[in-house]
């Protein structure tokens, strides 16, 4: 019995920190004793600390996956794909967490609520990336998204932010009624919620010719809401408002962690649980809908988080290519396409964060950045050069890998949009380049030089992005397990 | 009793499409587009609570209550955030 505790001891324990750092953070900072101390670096470096210390406990934690399985056999599944999961979205949180230190110095953010929050959305994002029923599923996405809801709006002196968070609310919790609906009307259709049984079930229930509408709606459903949350095109409607308007951390946490943990549900969902042609289709739609809006719509940006949101909408069309190929390739490309887009955007928001100073919006600011400070101007070029998918940094791996996986199952069409809307988003990309590189703006803007969390963290990930053409195996045989163990 | 469900699945499908339409019609009115996803989340829950009571399986209604208390956790952050929206 004991057992069972020490194969969840990971969440446990980062629950355990998270309330034990809000009522650090609550009795301390109104203590009149120390003046109300602001507590928010401090309950930073804590909460920091405790997802990495949250991480060494999943990772050592691997021998315990096969003897726990029987008792959470219920509602969540620990195996391969779950373990690797949740380490690269520990690793991003980390990440993501260490690049928001400076922000709050500069923008005197004394909220540590912020990071209390940070961390029980990441509770619940592990929760929901080894979630087995569509009930944990469910609890698990919309403890994230009420997170998320909050510090989007955590800016209260900013209408801009208020106001990006009532639509985040808005934009979220629709699509959170779009997909229990569907959860509800598979749950009637066919009695069962545990992903097991509904794969028994559902198994080959379009062949056999007895078409339930009640299914069909079902699985429509939760398509929708997923594709909603992970802003794919027909549903992206307020999303770049959402990320321009919201403080650029929680921008940075909005594109990173969400779709870690969504799309490892997601394909659990659709590869396991539901394993047919509706979902394909749909994701097939969406994927050549995001990639071709992605493309466009950023060529008309002039301002920086925009031009972003954009790309990483972008970037979630080839991701749902992964999608619409049901084979383990399909999969295999799916993940390394979420990892090395993790990478890219913990690197992009970086510098973003860095060139913080006087509040550079605008693409126009970057102007001569190549003469003021050229190392950065430099790995903002090879961050953006990656993203467009220039051979050798590892944008175009994962790019190539997917379009790979697309043309093995035959998607021919959806491998050439691919190919096109990439070569069209290089415009947009390249431009910026330019701009660093050799436009002469009318008045030179002198930035400080970044802090020393952010420079490590800018250094690890753009040499992985450099450097990841030489040596891609690791990262493929991985890839190839956690796929493997989710068609188990 | 072979249509017993379908009287109440049209009922609660016609409430959560007036909170879809809520939602989509009423974007000047924060406060009824708040209203429309409580809605939304309501009728939903009366639809695994019918579904529960067709297939005698007591799932639907452990998710109905688990979801009464999201609905109500998410409609506090929605109520929160308009109040500092407004000020």
């Amino acid at each position: 019995m004991f057992n069972l505790f020490l194969a969840v001891f990971p969440e446990i324990f980062l629950i355990n920190a998270t309330f034990i750092l809000l009522i650090h953070g609550v009795v301390f900072s109104t203590s009149k004793k120390d003046d109300y101390p602001p507590l928010v670096s401090n309950v930073g470096w804590l909460g920091l600390l405790s997802v990495l210390i949250t991480m060494l406990l999943l990772a050592a934690g691997a021998p315990l996956l096969t003897i726990a399985h029987f008792f959470w056999n219920n509602f969540f599944r620990r195996d391969n794909l779950t373990y690797f999961c949740q380490i690269l979205l520990l690793l991003s949180t980390a990440g993501t967490i260490s690049m928001c230190f400076d922000f709050f110095e500069q923008e005197r953010f004394d909220a540590f609520e912020f990071i209390v929050l940070i961390l029980l959305s990441t509770c619940s994002m592990l929760f929901m990336i080894s979630a087995y029923d569509l009930i944990a599923m469910y609890l698990a996405i919309e403890l994230q998204s009420l997170c998320f809801y909050v510090i989007a709006a955590s800016k209260r002196e900013s209408e801009f932010s208020t106001e990006a968070g009532l639509k985040y609310l808005i934009l979220g919790a629709f699509p959170s009624g779009i997909l229990l609906f569907g959860c509800s009307m598979i749950y009637g259709s066919t009695g069962a919620t545990h992903f097991d049984q509904l794969a028994k079930i559902l198994t080959g229930y379009e062949i056999t010719g007895a078409r339930s509408s009640g299914i069909f709606m079902g699985i429509l459903s939760i398509a929708v809401g997923f594709l909603f949350k992970i802003t794919a095109v027909p549903f992206h409607m307020r999303a770049p408002d959402i990320y321009e308007g919201s403080p650029t951390p929680v921008t940075a946490f909005l594109s990173i962690a969400p779709k870690i943990s969504l799309s490892a549900n997601m394909s659990r969902v659709s590869i396991y649980g539901s394993y047919g042609a509706t979902l394909q289709q749909i994701f097939f739609f969406c994927s050549i809908a995001s990639m071709i809006l992605g493309a466009l719509a950023a060529m008309a940006q002039t301002k920086v988080k925009r031009l972003l949101a954009y790309s990483s909408i972008g970037h979630v069309g080839y991701i749902c290519i992964g999608f619409s190929c049901g084979t383990i390739e399909g999969i295999q490309s799916l993940l390394i396409g979420i990892f090395i887009y993790a990478l890219m955007t913990i690197d992009a928001f970086a510098i973003v964060l860095a060139l913080r100073q006087t509040r550079v919006k605008y693409i126009a600011d970057l102007g001569a950045l190549a003469k003021t400070n050229p190392i950065l101007a430099i790995t903002f070029s090879i961050t953006m050069l990656s993203y467009a998918g220039i051979p050798p940094l590892a944008g175009f791996c994962s790019k190539f890998y997917l379009f790979f996986a697309a043309l093995g199952c035959g998607a021919y069409f959806l491998a050439s949009v691919g190919v096109v809307t990439s070569v069209i988003g290089c415009y947009y990309y390249i431009r910026l380049v330019k701009r660093m590189f050799f436009d002469r703006p009318r008045t030179l803007i002198l930035y400080e030089p970044m802090d020393r969390d952010k420079s490590l963290l800018l250094a690890i990930t753009s040499s992985f992005i450099t450097l990841f053409f030489l040596y891609p195996s690791p990262l493929f045989s991985v890839t190839h397990q956690m796929a493997l163990s989710s068609y188990l | 009793m072979k249509d017993f469900p379908i009287k109440y699945l049209t009922l609660n499908m016609i409430i959560f499409l007036l909170g879809i339409w809520g939602i989509l019609l009423n974007r000047r009115n924060i406060l009824i587009m708040l209203m429309s996803i409580e809605l939304m989340l309501l009728a939903v829950n009366l639809n695994f609570l019918v579904f529960s009571v067709s297939l005698d399986d007591m799932m639907g209604q452990l998710f109905a209550l688990l979801v009464l208390t999201v609905a109500a956790a998410e409609s506090a952050i929605g109520l929160a955030i308009l109040v500092i929206t407004f000020r």
